[in-house]
This record gives C-alpha cells, structure tokens and sequence, in this order.
C-alpha cells in the first residue's frame, strides 16, 4: 500500500499566532490601565468609554477569549492536522472561524465601552454577538470533527480527548447562560432572575475556566511537551483516569462562587465537596507533566521553551489547590469578595495561560517558518521578567486580600466594627495596588520583547504554508479490535467519544441546576417584594451600563460582621424581580443592597458627581456625565413588555403609561433635590439612577412596618 | 566595589527617610505610608539589580582567578560531585513517588506513536490515589455531617451561634466599662476632652453631610436654632444613635460606641450659636436652647412628639 501525501495548513496556524500576539498585548494593556485606575481613577481620562467599570469586562474578554481563545485555536490547528495525519477538513471553514472569531473580539472591543452589556461575568456580550459566538463555535466544531473523521489514525490521543470535552461543554455552557430576551438590538434581560440566574452564571463561569483555560491548555500540554522534551507521555493510565475525573467532577463546583448567598445550603455544599475532589484530578494534569520531564530536566536549564512549560505547570498546581482551599466556607468567608480572588486567578491567567502559550509560541513559529528563534537571551529575558511579573502581581494582591479581609471582619470590645468606615480599609491597601501595577507592567513589558523577538523570527525565515505530510492510509478495521480494552475501543469512536463526554458534563449540570430551576420551595417568596418602577428599571439599567457591578457587590451574608456593616442579610425572595442578578463578585467599594435610603438623594447626586465630595480619599471615579445625559426613556415601554414576557406582574397595558408614572417620580427626585439646592432636570439619567439607588433592599423593610 | 556602597547608602538613606519626615511632621500620614512603600519596593527591586551584579561579578572573578586551566578542572570535578549528587536524589525521589527507575522505562514503553509522541504504562502513582481517596472521603463525611446527620451548622444557623455569642460578649464588656450611656442617661458636659474627642468625630464622620464646621451642606445646619428632631442632649444622641431613615441620617449605633456619640453630641451642641460662613437655611422648629440636660421624662415626652 502507498502513503497518502498531503499537506499541513501552517497559515491558519500562523494566523491564529499572530491575533493571540496582538489581542494579548491589547488585553493586557487595558488590564494595566484598569489596574492604574484603582489608586488613581483620573486614568480613565475623564471618559464613561474608559472608565473601569465598562473596561474591566473589555480587559477580561479579551484575555479570555481574544488572547486565550487564539492561542487555544492556534495549539488545536497544529497538533489536531498532526495527530490525525491529515489536513484541517476545510480551509474555507478554517478562514469562516478565523475572521469570525476576530469578529467577535473587534464586537467586544466597541460594544463593551458603549456600555452595551448583559452583566453576566464573562458572558457580557449582548445577544446578537452571542449569537454569531454561537456559529463560528458550530463552525470550529464542523471543521474539528470532520478533520477527526478523515483521519490516518485510528486512535484518538488524549490531547483531542480534552479537545473534544472543550468543544463539547463550552457548547452547552455557552448556549444555557445565554438565554436571554431581547428589549432591543443592544439590550436584553436574562430569562432568569436571582438566585436562579447567579446558579446559572457561575455554573457557566466556574466552568468557563474549567473548559475554555485549563481543558483545551491540558490537551495542549499532552501534544506539546512531550515535542519539546522529546519524552514520552508519563502514564497513559493516568491521562485516562485523571481526564474522565476532572470533566465528570469540574462541572459541579460552580455554586463555590455563592457560598453564603442565598443559594440552598445542599447546591453550596456540594460547590464544596466537588472542589474539593477536583485537587486530584487537576494534579493528575500536572504530574502526568512534570513526570514526562523525567530524564529531561537537564534540558529545562537550557531550553527556554520547556522552563516556561515547568512555571506554567507548577501555576497551574498551585491555582488548582488553592481553589478548592477557597471553596472551603471558612476560607471563603475571608477571601471572598477580596483582592485574594484575583490574586488566585491572576496565578492562574499569568502562570497556566500565559506562560503555556508563550512556550507554544516559541517553539512553534520557529517551526512553521524552517528556522531557528532569532534571539534566545530576549525569549530567556521574558522568562524571567514575566516570573518576576508574576510575583510582583500576586504577592501584593494576597497581601491586599488578608488585610483587607480581616479588617472587614474585625470588632472592638464594645462590640462595634473596629473599621465601620469601608474606605479606611481600601486606602489601606492601595499601596498595594501601586504594586500590582508593576507586577503587570513587567509581565507585559516581557510580551512585547517576545512579539518583536517572534517578528524578528518570522521575517529571517520563510512560512511554510503548506507543510508535505505523509501518512498511509487507514486500513481496515482489524477483527482483533474487538479484544482491545474499553477506553481503547472509545478512543477510535471520536462521536461515540463525544456523547459519552457529553453525558458526563450533564450529569452534575442537571442534579444542580434543575431542582433549584423548577422547584419553587428553594426560593421561598415575599409578599412585600414588589417590581421595579419604571424609573427604577430605567436606572438599574444605568448601574449595568455603567458596570457598578464590577466593584459593588448586591448581596449581604449571613455574617455579624456584614449585618452590623450593610444591614440585614440577603433574602432569596428579595431578587425574584432581578433580571439579570447583580450580586457582583468583588468588593473594591462597600455591598449596595441595603443602600436605599441610607443617605438622601442630594448625598447621591453629590457622590456621584464626585465621590471624593462626600467621602474623601474615594478611589471611585466621577460619574459626571451622569447629569449632563437625558434620559432614554422611549424604551420603557419595549422593557416593560419584556419584562411582562418574564413573568414580572406589571399590570395589563402598563408598558404604554408607564412613562407618565416614570416622569411623575423623577419630578419628585428633582424637586427634592432642589431643596438641597441642586438644579437638574428631572429628565437626566442621575435622576433615574438615583432612584434605583434609593430603592435598593428597601422592599424587606416595608414589609415589616406593615406587618407591625 | 563602589556601585555596592552606592546601592547600600542609597538603601540606606531610604531606610530612614521615613523616620526623618515623622520627627519633622512635614507630611501626613498618608504620604509617609507612601514613601514607606515606594521605599519597599524601589528597595525590592535594587536588591534584585545588586545579586545579579554580584554574581555577574562573582563569575568573573573567579575566571580571573582560576586562570583557563584552573576553569576546566575546576569544572569537570563540579559536573561529576553534581552527576553524583543528582544520582543519589534521583533515587530518593523514585522511592518516595514510588516510580520506576529510567533504565527500565522501556519495558513499560507502549508501542504506539502519536505523531512521535509516545506513552508509558506506568500505573498512577499511589500517593496520588490515595489523595484522590482522601477528598472523596472528606467529600462524603461532609454532606453526612451536613445534611444527614444534621450536627454542622449551615449559614443560617451558624449566624444565630454567632450573634448570641456576640451579644453575651458585648453585655459582659459594657457591664465592666463605664461607657454604658444611653439616650436617657446621656449628660451635657463641657469636658474639654469630650468635647474634642467629640470634634475628631465630628470631622470625620458628620463633616461630609452637615459641613465642617456644622454649617449644614446636604443635612441640616447644626448651629442655628432650628430643630428637626429636638435640640435637648437627649435628643441629639437619640438622632445620632438611631439616625433618621427618611431624612437620609443614617444609624451610628453599630460604628460608634455609646461614648463617641456622647461625645459627639456635645459637640454639636457646643456648635450652638457659632454663626459659621455659607449657613444652610433654618429647618424644623425653632427651640430655644436649654442649657441644661432636660430630664429624662422631657425627653421622653420630646421624642415621643418626633416619632410622630
């Protein structure tokens, strides 16, 4: 029998090499303008498109899903042609996915600063994006398995194993987290609402990094470092083992991001026990690792390549110990909500993600253009500039993440909050994130030099864009096949594989999320709780435009420390009308949901004009455009139709006079606001946030007095 | 040796910067604080410049020394004490993670090949096992406690614990001090210490809403003869401790002790009277001042008319 010949496709590979490059060092950018910001908020330059709370979600984005995303494309297109000995199935679709997903990015880009976003944490593109995610995903997944069936190889390897999970899963996460309903071409409502949709969004959240940053990067690792190394995989039994462990295991975790929220004690609980087990399972990834290193380490010392794969995996062991630490309730309590978290995924992001694709990068643009790295002491510089990076990153945001933890929680002896005042335990800690800010600009100073170190290497050598391959072709399927051991059967089934996953990843989805979906005793109702107001709707808008819920949490737990700082503590039955949540998940400034009527409406408008006015040494930005802006409220009708469709009881026909009831509130704001002497026009979009301010976590309170 | 001195006066002079500028009371905390840090990091970073200079320099030192020949041996016998060395590690570490030794790697080599990529047979090792063992035990002992047995205390429960606890704490401490004033027991006082103590309060918490000097800015001024919730001491400390939801005041009882709000409650009524510039215009009743602590049935009968 004769060999087939054909062709590896380089170009699509280089081409996903470059846009991780580019989308990197933008993503990074943004994220050191961000972090800037929080001890000198004038670097959002006096700009609502600048300011934190519309970029933080631009910055997580793009490292995720521009930066991330590509690199993931870029180690899925060159390993998947080579461990299938064949080309990707279809260059047409390859192109489709490339520029589709660039799409995606450049949507991202502009819409997120406009504001446009659903407040979902990783999930903030608005619908019509969420839509063509939807497709080019379809698409990768077409080219994928239609690349697997034409195959010369009967087995599948264990990096497409986790190629085939990623698919799968992000599919369903994606699809789930998205059901939304469309107000308008930019504006949608979340179809659940409260707790129900917090289970879904951090099922989707926990799990985004479970399948979108550590599957498809384990798949990865499998192909690559035994390529550098030149070693062979340390325990096949293990790959099998810990691969099936950790997508069976992963999917449960979620609810470790609601511990003491008002989420049912048994989905917490098992949040905990699940990540717990997870400590194994995600070591099983990095021993099977370093173990491959066996016999090679000599090799690490001089190879720049593999010392970046060692920090990664090692970043890796550490994230994925110290989650299931975090998912601990007494741990939690303390870290929760604090610079700790972003220490713990920013270990992670740098460490696993960063360092995994830069070795990737090394090794493999040198490969596609035939030569060798133009400058090994600039890749070996990177190296170290992006460790020190990292330490100079994570060591002060743990350091913030204590203190700023513990002096939430500390009371004097007579029984009163030691630092009641919020803010003295931010400025605290902004020496901190002084720091942090180097820490990052070292790691993306160490980016740069590599982006010039691989244009330098790309231009001495010539890309090889059709790579000559051969391989024989598949014979037919040996009777003695049948003998074979069960995994090894699946392993030459890739749809069989598939479904298999599939069911494995629904299993822990649907035991969490339907029983609290369906069953109405999980969220026990409250008869005071009522609808938003129109002008409230209007400026709980406003609040997720303007990304308030990126340092403002909604949700106050169970804690003495907490109640005697916010006031009672949160109810499931207070957010049935909260589409979407807005629990929030870190704390740079103090938890709102009890702010209604805490201060007067002119303290509002003073803060919002100027923090700094009400409370001095603020790190939050102006929100001066706030009063200058009208607001929009020829979409009060289409919100509260949509609004109606959710289930929310607005009265019949309400959507058409709800604007008279909207203009007769915002005239009571304004007028009060006058007697403090502060003109503004009842139509401004203060007006309209203030009054969502005003409302927040006051429902409760009603109630009592009425039952009194 | 020199850019070494440098680098140790200059780590030096950073060191004690901070100690100067406190005896000099030029800058305020904050900055100090700033400096301090700036000190740490700059400090972190020239430390970090120094050992590579260092070793840089120690390297060449010793090329100088050892002369080429002196180089070569002095390597080869280091490459061999350090072959020796890693040989003995290897063999612990094999022991302990219970792997087998590299020369028999190839008995456990599977045949096939992945685009070159070859697997091993090796079993998982069997401290990860029992790790694996280990959480899913912890895993089932915890829902077990949890939500069968019923003996740990999910959150709800687990608040009460520490509420009660809490209270009992605060009742034996405020038994023992001699802060415990309330609204009723509250005395006007011109304690010069008080009333300081009173003013720092002030300026730091009230400042922002009623004006530095209490001349009223988004709450009301505190220095005119209008009242909205009383003027007696009683009512002052009753309007601080409990704060007014629907004026925007809000409550102080769980930031402040009882003394504070005694204290800052004689502040504001020391304000009476002072005229200060840019007055916010009068609200409430007017109420001639007392001068005195009314008794506590008055105030009583005062506060009674404010809930109203």
């Amino acid at each position: 029998m004769q060999p087939d010949k054909f062709y590896y496709d380089n170009k699509i590979v280089r081409n996903f090499g470059i846009a991780t490059v580019i989308w990197g060092i933008i993503g990074m950018l943004v994220g050191l303008i961000i972090a800037i910001q929080l001890y000198k908020p004038e670097m959002n330059m006096h700009n609502q498109y600048t300011t934190f709370g519309r970029v933080r979600p631009l910055h997580t984005n793009a490292v995720i899903f521009a930066f991330v995303g590509n690199a993931i494309f870029m180690g899925i297109y060159y390993s998947l042609q080579r461990l299938m000995k064949a080309r990707m199935f279809s260059d047409v679709l390859s192109k489709i996915h490339f520029w589709g997903w660039q799409l995606i990015i450049v949507s991202a880009v502009i819409t997120l600063p406009l504001g446009l976003t659903t407040s979902h944490e990783y999930a903030e593109l608005e619908w019509p994006i969420d839509i063509l995610i939807t497709i080019v995903w379809v698409v990768f997944g077409i080219n994928m398995f239609g690349t697997i069936i034409k195959r010369r190889e009967r087995h599948i390897y264990v990096a497409v194993w986790f190629y085939i999970a990623t698919f799968v899963t992000i599919a369903v996460l994606h699809i789930i987290n998205s059901v939304e309903i469309p107000v308008s071409f930019f504006k949608s409502y979340m179809v659940f609402a409260g707790v129900q949709d917090a289970l879904v969004q951090w099922w989707y959240g926990h799990n985004a990094v479970a399948f979108f940053l550590t599957t498809p990067y384990l798949g990865m690792m499998y192909y690559f470092l035994p390529k550098m190394a030149n070693r062979p995989i340390y325990s096949y039994k293990l790959s099998i083992l810990h691969f099936w462990a950790l997508i069976f295991i992963y999917i449960w975790a979620g609810p470790h991001h609601l511990l003491y929220s008002t989420l049912p004690g048994w989905a917490q609980s098992l949040g905990v026990v699940f990540s717990v087990m997870l400590i194994a399972p995600s070591w099983g990834g990095m021993i099977n690792g370093l173990l491959t290193l066996r016999g090679a380490w000599d090799k690490v010392r001089d190879d720049v390549t593999l010392k970046f794969m060692v920090v990664g995996l090692t970043a890796y062991g550490m994230a994925t110990f110290e989650g299931p630490m975090l998912s601990l309730k007494q741990v939690n309590a303390i870290g929760h909500f604090t610079d700790w978290i972003i220490a713990h995924v920013h270990v992670g992001a740098l460490g696993w993600n960063g360092f995994l694709t830069f070795a990737i990068l090394y090794w493999l643009v040198p490969r596609i253009y035939k030569t060798e790295l133009y400058s090994k002491k600039m890749a070996s510089f990177h190296f170290w500039i992006g460790t020190l990076g990292i330490l100079f990153y994570a060591i002060p945001m743990y350091w913030a993440g204590f203190t700023q933890g513990l002096m939430l929680k500390e009371f004097t002896p007579e029984g009163i909050l030691k630092y009641p005042s919020f803010l003295e335990t931010t400025m605290r800690i902004l020496p901190m994130h002084v720091m942090r800010s180097v820490g990052g600009a070292l790691y993306l100073t160490g980016v740069i030099v590599m982006a010039y170190n691989l244009y330098k290497t790309a231009v001495q050598g010539k890309l090889v864009a059709n790579e000559a391959a051969e391989a024989m072709p598949l014979p037919k399927l040996n009777p003695e096949a049948g003998t074979e051991r069960w995994h090894r059967r699946l392993e030459r089934k890739p749809i069989m594989f598939l479904i298999v996953s599939l069911i494995v990843i629904l299993i822990g989805t649907f035991v969490e999320l339907m029983p609290t979906l369906t069953i109405s005793s999980n969220i026990p109702t409250i008869a005071s709780v009522k609808p938003y107001t129109p002008l409230e709707l209007q400026g709980r808008d406003l609040y997720i435009r303007e990304g308030c819920v990126n340092c403002h949490s909604q949700t106050i737990r169970p804690f003495r420390s907490e109640t005697e700082r916010y006031g009672e503590y949160s109810k499931a039955g207070e957010f049935v009308y909260d589409h979407p949540f807005l629990w929030g998940s870190k704390r740079t400034g103090p938890d709102l949901q009890r702010e209604g009527g805490k201060y007067g409406d002119s303290w509002h408008y003073n803060h919002l004009m100027d923090p700094r006015l009400m409370s001095p040494g603020s790190i939050m930005p102006n929100y001066d455009w706030l009063i200058t802006q009208k607001l929009d409220t020829t979409s009060t009708g289409a919100k509260i139709r949509a609004m109606q469709k959710l289930g929310v009881p607005y009265p019949a026909g309400y959507d058409k006079i709800a604007n008279q009831d909207l203009d007769k509130q915002a005239k009571g704001i304004a007028d009060n606001l006058a007697k403090d002497h502060i003109k503004v026009k009842s139509n401004k979009e203060i007006v309209a946030i203030i009054a969502y301010l005003q409302r927040l976590g006051t429902d409760i309170k009603a109630g009592k007095t009425a039952n009194n | 040796m020199k850019p070494i001195r440098i680098i140790f006066l200059s780590l030096f002079v950073l060191a004690i910067t901070p100690a100067f500028a406190e005896d000099g009371g030029l800058l305020s905390g904050e900055t100090m604080n700033y400096i301090g840090y700036g000190a740490i990091m700059l400090a972190l970073i020239t430390l970090c410049i120094a050992m590579y200079v260092v070793l840089k320099a120690f390297r060449v030192v010793a090329q100088i020394l050892l002369g080429p020949e002196g180089l070569e041996k002095e390597k080869t016998s280091k490459v061999a004490l350090k072959a020796e060395r890693k040989a003995a590690r290897a063999d612990r570490l094999n022991k302990l993670l219970s792997l087998k030794p590299m020369s028999e790697e190839k008995s456990i080599l599977i045949e096939h090949d992945y685009d070159g990529i070859q697997e091993l047979d090796n079993p998982t090792p069997a401290w990860f096992m029992y790790l694996f063992y280990v959480t899913i035990a912890f895993a089932i002992g915890y829902l077990l406690i949890y939500h069968v047995f019923g003996v740990g205390q999910l959150q709800y429960d687990e608040y009460r614990t520490e509420m009660a606890a809490a209270a009992k704490e605060k009742a034996a401490f405020l038994a023992k001090s001699a802060d415990k004033v309330d609204e009723n027991t509250v005395k006007l006082t011109t304690d010069a210490g008080a009333l300081a103590a009173g003013k720092s309060v002030f300026q730091e918490r009230c400042a922002a809403c009623h004006g530095v000097n209490g001349q009223g800015m988004v709450g009301p001024n505190l220095t005119d003869d209008y009242w909205l919730h009383g003027n007696s001491i009683n009512d002052i400390f009753k309007t601080i401790k409990y704060g007014v939801q629907s004026k925007g005041m809000p409550t102080w009882e769980s930031q402040l002790t009882p003394k504070q709000i005694s204290d800052v409650a004689n502040f504001i009524k020391s304000l009476h009277g002072s005229n200060p510039a840019n007055p916010k215009e009068p609200q409430g009743t007017k109420i001639a001042e007392d001068n005195g602590s009314t008794s506590a049935k008055e105030a009583k009968a005062k506060t009674a008319m404010v809930v109203k």
